[in-house]
This record gives structure tokens, sequence and C-alpha cells, in this order.
């Protein structure tokens, strides 16, 4: 059965916002030809989405993922085209939209189910379960004005998913919180996904899609570019667009003295790849030019997880790898190996500079993207060599 | 659509809207009640005291007959000015969630409501009060007042409805309102009685059927009617039409506004 679906739906908007829309402009202006130009946030946009699966949608920022989930939801209205959503929704677009800061935050639970379309016997019912989920027991007779942001956010998580909606829209919400508090969201999302409901789920966390999501929808530039498994369609993104213009700082600087020329990570065949194993080894090749002979350069690298968590750095300098000059073309390699990253997608800097640092002769800031894959089931960031060893005290 | 089961699934939401609205206006005080008492019955005072200074004891209108009168009135006043920011002072929400955006007016006519029953039931004492003085009753037609008040309650929403949704595509609304309320409030038979407009017909005819076009007109005099013994509710065929088109409009407005708040989002 089709939970969500969408038939050429498009939504523009004005380009030239005419600021507050006012009665005496509009007069002013009467009869003038109106050629603001359209700006199409959504164009063209054809899915269907089965009951029970859950979809994931990425892109850059502005691409159009926000708008689809408000067309889905219906707090906007298609400019063409139409969307049908079968069963009742619950959006986490906005925790705490409805929430009123003079009120307490037992009255506003009651006020943000109501918002939400929740019967009143049922937040009663499940009123306890609420304030446990989002542990506030002591501050539920507090005004919310006194509340802090991530307590904000967990009472107001906490009655959006306790509305057991048919379809949960849910829009980077899940990066607030503490940690403990996001690992019982994703408990109760996996909960969702059990209990047959559809998830639709904007995010820049791409792991977090990968690993939840059935199906992922690419949006660029207003369109549903691509559709498919979550691996693919991340990656491609990942290649294509994170890099260009996503989360991370990507940038190329420096004096080019010496220039980068081109970047290969080679797998232990030596053959260029995006994917890497953890355990194996992984090659950078650093092709170089050398525009005037350069005297003690440095060469350096770090890595960073897909939200900027800098993993590990080291240059020639720290490791004791000291080069006395270069010039011209060269090439260097960094061979990691074996590469003890787990699971994830990680991005490679790269820097040239002054053995003093003094001088940055060409870096480049999270410019390669790559994926590491892991055979086991072992779970984090880090391969640890581990042996357990058990000791019966009789 | 069937306005009425679109809401009814929402029916906890307009009581807590109006909750919220309620508990903030009367900050848990009982000083906030009587506050929204005090005004009008302040602004009732001033009336009677320059209609007296202006034109002496021959004024024809009682104290009771301005008392009913800036009540009314300020129940309509108090719809429109919440009204005004239904949807741009809560765009956060229209934008975040879905739900049917005649909640909204909706409630805040229920809550002005709410407080308007209120005020009656002060304005049933204070009248009652100044009856017997003069050894009068409150008149048996009282136990009508309902009716007057569910026509009043859905002419003000009708209202609501209309100046919500032209503030989310005009922001100049609200001083055009304003401009209007205070024309309007002159036009209306709030402070002053039916019979001046009668006097005043006498050299243009015409005046007094477009007076009774006014729906404030025949609300506040009916207010009256049923409330004070003696006085009388002046049935004519102006007066019926002044009645019916407001139902006729409310229709028209439930459509336009069906229309106008497909792209509330957009515009906030």
């Amino acid at each position: 059965m089709t939970a969500i679906e969408a038939q050429n739906l498009g939504k523009w908007y004005h380009r030239q916002g005419i600021g507050v829309p006012t009665l005496l402009g509009t007069l002013a202006q009467w009869g003038r030809r109106h050629d603001t130009e359209r700006f199409w946030a959504l164009r063209g946009v054809d899915f269907k989405i089965e009951r029970g699966q859950t979809v994931g949608v990425v892109g850059p920022n502005g691409s159009g993922k926000s708008s689809l989930l408000g067309l889905v939801a219906g707090t906007i209205t298609p400019s063409e085209g139409t969307v049908r959503a079968t069963g009742r929704i619950s959006s986490l677009l906005e925790l705490g939209a409805g929430f009123h800061p003079d009120l307490s935050g037992r009255e506003n639970v009651f006020l943000n189910a109501a918002i939400l379309g929740i019967p009143r016997a049922d937040v009663r019912r499940r009123f306890d379960a609420i304030v446990d989920f989002a542990g506030l027991r002591e501050f539920i007779d507090m005004p919310v004005k006194h509340y802090s942001s991530g307590m904000y956010v967990r009472l107001a998580f906490a009655v959006a998913v306790e509305m057991d909606p048919d379809i949960l829209l849910i829009d980077e919400v899940l990066a607030v919180g503490d940690m403990a508090f996001q690992m019982k969201c994703l408990d109760r999302i996996r909960d969702f996904q059990k209990r047959g409901k559809t998830i639709l789920f904007v995010s820049h966390a791409l792991d977090m899609v990968e690993e939840f999501c059935d199906e992922v929808f690419l949006i660029h530039d207003g369109r549903l570019i691509q559709r498919g498994k979550p691996g693919e369609v991340i990656f491609s993104y990942l290649r294509a667009y994170m890099v260009r213009l996503g989360l991370l700082n990507v940038e190329e600087h420096g004096t080019r003295e010496v220039e980068i020329r081109q970047v290969r990570l080679l797998d232990a065949a030596g053959q260029e790849a995006a994917t890497f194993f953890t355990g194996q080894p992984l090659i950078v090749e650093v092709r170089y030019h050398a525009n005037r002979p350069v005297e003690k350069p440095v060469f350096g690298f770090n890595l960073k997880t897909g939200n900027g968590f800098y993993v590990f750095g080291s240059n020639t300098q720290i490791a004791k790898y000291p080069i006395a000059s270069i010039a011209g073309d060269g090439i260097m390699r960094l061979t990691i190996d074996p590469l003890t990253l787990m699971a994830g997608r990680f991005f490679l800097s790269l820097s040239i500079h002054s053995w003093d640092h003094a001088v940055q002769y060409h870096r480049q800031e999270d410019l390669h993207p790559f994926i590491v894959k892991d055979a086991s089931e072992h779970k984090g960031l880090f391969q640890l060599n581990t042996a357990w060893e058990l000791k019966p005290a009789s | 659509m069937n306005p009425f089961r679109a809401i009814a699934p929402y029916r906890d939401l307009v009581a807590n809207l109006v909750g919220r609205d309620l508990k903030s206006r009367y900050k848990g005080s009982a000083l906030g009640f009587l506050w929204t008492v005090l005004n009008p019955l302040f602004m009732a005072f001033i009336y009677i005291f320059f209609l007296r200074l202006l034109g002496g004891r021959g004024m024809p209108i009682t104290m009771e007959d301005i008392i009913i009168g800036v009540f009314a009135w300020q129940f309509t006043v108090q719809s429109v000015n919440a009204g005004l920011n239904a949807f741009t002072g809560n765009a956060n929400l229209v934008k975040k969630v879905y739900f049917p955006r005649e909640i909204l007016p909706v409630s805040i006519v229920a809550s002005a409501l709410i407080n308007f029953l209120l005020t009656v039931l002060v304005q049933w004492v204070l009248i009652a009060f100044l009856l017997w003085r003069k050894g009068a009753m409150l008149s048996g037609w009282t136990a009508a007042l309902p009716a007057v008040v569910l026509y009043h309650t859905l002419f003000n929403l009708e209202l609501v409805l209309l100046v919500s949704a032209a503030n989310v595509y005009f922001r100049d609304t609200s001083h055009l309102v304003g401009l209007f309320l205070s024309a309007w409030f002159f036009m209306s038979p709030v402070m002053y009685p039916l019979s001046i407009v009668d006097t005043l017909s006498k050299s243009w005819p015409w005046l007094h059927d477009l007076y009774q076009l006014n729906p404030l007109t025949l609300i506040i005099t009916a207010y009256r009617a049923l409330q004070i013994p003696g006085a009388t509710f002046p049935w004519s065929t102006a007066a019926l039409v002044g009645w019916l088109w407001p139902l006729v409009a409310g229709v028209v407005i439930w459509r336009v506004f069906r229309r106008a708040q497909r792209y509330f989002s957009d515009l906030l």
C-alpha cells in the first residue's frame, strides 16, 4: 500500500521578495507589470513510498528537502502537481513549535499534543510515558521559558513520538539533545520501523541515513535527481555535492609555490578506489609541482568524519621524515596500513607548508571523501586490537 | 468541505488555545478579570458623563443602554484586534505544523466569547441594580439573549476570518482596520440610542434604512430590547436584510478564507 505519493510535485516562490506585503504598496503598483522572477524550490518530483518504508532525503542546503517535507506534511500548498499522504502524519519539522513560554511543561505537553491532533484522553494516558521519555519529571511544572534548550527539545520530541503516527516526518532534529537522548530517539525510530510505520527522514548525518533508510532520495536544485539504495546514493552525493557545497570546510588555499596537482586514493592492489576496508591499506598518492625550489617543505594530512570530527592528523615533521628540498614535479606517497578506521565516511585534508608553518603553500581542506567499510560487526570509530581472556576464580 | 467536520477532531486544540489565551490574559490573578470588566465599565462612565455634560439631562439614553452597548462593542473589537494577529503572530506554528487554519480564528473568537460572557454576568448585576433603583426589573426576554450572543459570535468570527487572512496578505491591514473601527464605533449605537438616527433621518430618509443594514446596530439594539423592559426592537425590511446579509457573507468569507489559507505559509 502506498503511504506517500507525489505526482509532478512543484513549488515556486517569488525570487524577489516584496518584503512585507502591504495593501498600500500593492495599490501603488497597481497596473504595473509584475515581473518578479519565479524561483522553483521544488519541481517535477514524482515518487511513491510504500507503507513501512524508511526513506532518507539528502542534498545540499537549499536544495528543496525541507520544502518537500512541508508539502508532505501539508503546511505548504503545492504550486503544481499533487502530493497525497495516507494516514496520520506527525512531523518533527520543528520541535516545540507550539510551545508557550509562560506555560509549564505539563500544560505545554497538552497544548503541543493538541496542535499535533492527539486526543486529550490519549495524552493523559501517556503522560507519564512522555515525561519519563523526556526525563523531566522534576521540571514538569516549571514554565518552559526556564528550560534549557536541550530540555525543551526533549519534551517536544517526547510528545511528537508519543503521537503514534502512521507517517513520521523528521527534519534534522535528531542532531539536538545529548548523546543519551539521541540514543533513546534512535531506539524509538527503530521501534517505529518494526511496527511498519513509514518514515521520511531529512538529514545531513549521512551515516544515520545509511543506517536507517531503505531508500534514499538525492535532491538538488529542487529536482529529485537520484533515488536508490542508501550506499549508492549517499556515495554519489558525497562525491558530487558534499565536497563542493557541504558541511565541511571544503576549501583550497595557499601561495601555490608548491601545488598539489593530483591526488589519488589507492587500495592494496594499487587501484584507485573510493571505498576502503578496515584492516586493509589505504595509500594516498599526491602529485605535486614546485614552481620554485623549496627548502624543508612539510607534507601533512588529516582525517575527519562526515560531521567534522577530527580523527587523526600528522605530517612529515611529526613523523620525523625530513625533506631537504623539492623542485619541479614529484609524487609523495602516504601509506596508511592497516587502516584502523571503522565503517563510515571520512574526509581527507592535505597540505604542503613550510617547516615553520609560516607559509601555507597549498592546502586542500576536507577535499577528498572516502568510505570505509568493515566486514566485522564491531561498532565505533576505530578498530582497536582486542583480546578477551576468561579466568574463572575456581 | 464541511467547516464543522474539519474542526471537530481539533476540539482539544481549540480548548487548549483558548485556555492558553485566558491564562496569559489573567496571569493567574483575579485582578486580570477585574481589568477586563473595569475597562469597558470605565468607558461607559466616561461616555455617560460627557453625554450628560454636552446634552444635559435630556439626552435620551440611560446608563443601562450605554453599559450594554459598550460591552457588546468590546466583544467585537476584542475579537477583531486579536484576530489581526491570528496568523501573523503564530507564524512559526502555521509554517511548521499542519492543522486546519480556521482553528486559530475560532479559538480567538471563543476566547473573546468567554470573556464576553463573564462580563455579561457583571453587566446583569449592574443593570439589575440600576433598574431596581427605578423600580423595574430585567426583562423576561433576557432568556432569549443566547440567540443574539450566538449570532454576534458568528458575526465576529466572520470578521476575524476576514481580517486575519487579509493581514497575512497585506500587513497594513491593521491600520486600515483601526481606522474602520473608529468610524464604525460612531456608526453604531454604542453610546447613543437609535432614536437619534430617527431624528436625523427626517431630513435623509434613506439614512434610516442604511443604518439598519449595520449588523452591530441590530445586535446592540437587540441586546437592549431583550434586557431593558419597555425597550423595543424596530423591525423593518432594512433590519431584516441587515440580519440576513451577514449569513450570506459568511459563506463567501468562508470560501475566500479556505482559498487564501493555502498560501499562508508562503507569506508568513
